[in-house]
């Protein structure tokens, strides 16, 4: 997507506003185990098991699920982590629509 | 291959396995290849050296092998914000996940016996390395297109065949790793 005035206006409107969060999103994969995907959001985000395996089930029946949220540059962090350890993740605007 | 052992939880912060001579075999030709690939973009020849000593490479694109792809994937829908990610993090995120094969290599050849006895730290490596051969394996099976039950009827002469036996039971080496881990 190529970047409009439009965009780089709202960009900036962001930082200066500094309160649209950023989110990471965890992705459905074929390959990772459910018990996986449960450990490793326990390790990096140090959830309890419940929590992580809610949200385990939710990447595994709705197709993906939004696992923190934050500024920028802490959800970039977050996505980095979970590649680590081979999870698919991404991270976007939380208003660009889930 | 023997599906009777896997790991066991020993004490409260060591975890055992115990795995023969073609067991080791296996895992270690698999992890020698995933270092390897994990390698490949490594070109210092075109790389400004003061960058590549932060970090900093010129790939920017996702890579073109199908397995690397998957294990170097992007982090933004976007491919712009993607390549900016990828120029200052694909260094990093190769090297962590070299170093988890390595960790993994490294118990497998110094193991007395067969027997591999990891820390919290070190397992959680290994579940990492395990998840990144498999990871692979998966590219190479289609398991995103193909069923676990047309994979289980593959015929005895398709040599998919045998990489299906390996991946099923990496995930079950994996899985009995996450039990000893999770057993509370």
């Amino acid at each position: 997507m190529v970047k409009t005035a439009t965009n780089i206006e709202e960009e900036i409107a962001a930082i200066f506003s500094g309160n649209t969060p950023w989110v990471t999103i965890v992705w459905d994969d074929p390959v990772n185990l459910m018990t996986y995907v449960t450990y490793v959001l326990m390790e990096l985000f140090g959830f309890s098991r419940e929590k992580a395996h809610e949200l385990m089930m939710k990447v595994h029946t709705e197709g993906k699920a939004v696992v923190s949220t934050g500024t920028r540059e802490e959800m970039e962090h977050d996505v980095a982590m979970l590649h680590e350890y081979g999870l698919w993740a991404t991270l976007q605007r939380g208003d660009e629509g889930l | 291959m023997s599906a009777e052992k896997g790991f066991k939880r020993h004490g409260s912060h060591s975890y055992v396995a115990q795995f023969d001579e073609s067991e080791r075999e296996v895992l270690l030709n698999l992890i020698e290849q995933l270092i390897e690939l994990l390698s490949e973009r490594v070109d210092h020849g075109h790389e400004d050296p003061l960058a590549a000593m932060v970090g900093i490479t010129s790939h920017d694109s996702l890579p073109e092998d199908e397995v690397l792809r998957r294990l170097l994937p992007n982090a933004y829908s976007d491919e712009v914000q993607s390549s900016e990610f990828r120029r200052y993090t694909e260094s990093t995120l190769r090297g962590k996940k070299q170093a988890h094969a390595m960790s993994l290599r490294m118990h497998i050849k110094s193991s007395d016996d067969g027997i591999v006895d990891l820390d919290h730290e070190n397992a959680n490596a290994w579940l990492g390395a395990l998840n990144d051969i498999r990871l692979a394996l998966g590219v190479r099976l289609k398991v995103d297109q193909n069923s676990p039950e047309h994979l289980e009827l593959l015929s005895p002469d398709d040599p998919m065949r045998g990489v299906y036996a390996v991946y099923r039971w990496l995930g079950w080496l994996q899985e009995s790793l996450l039990d000893a881990l999770m057993d509370e």
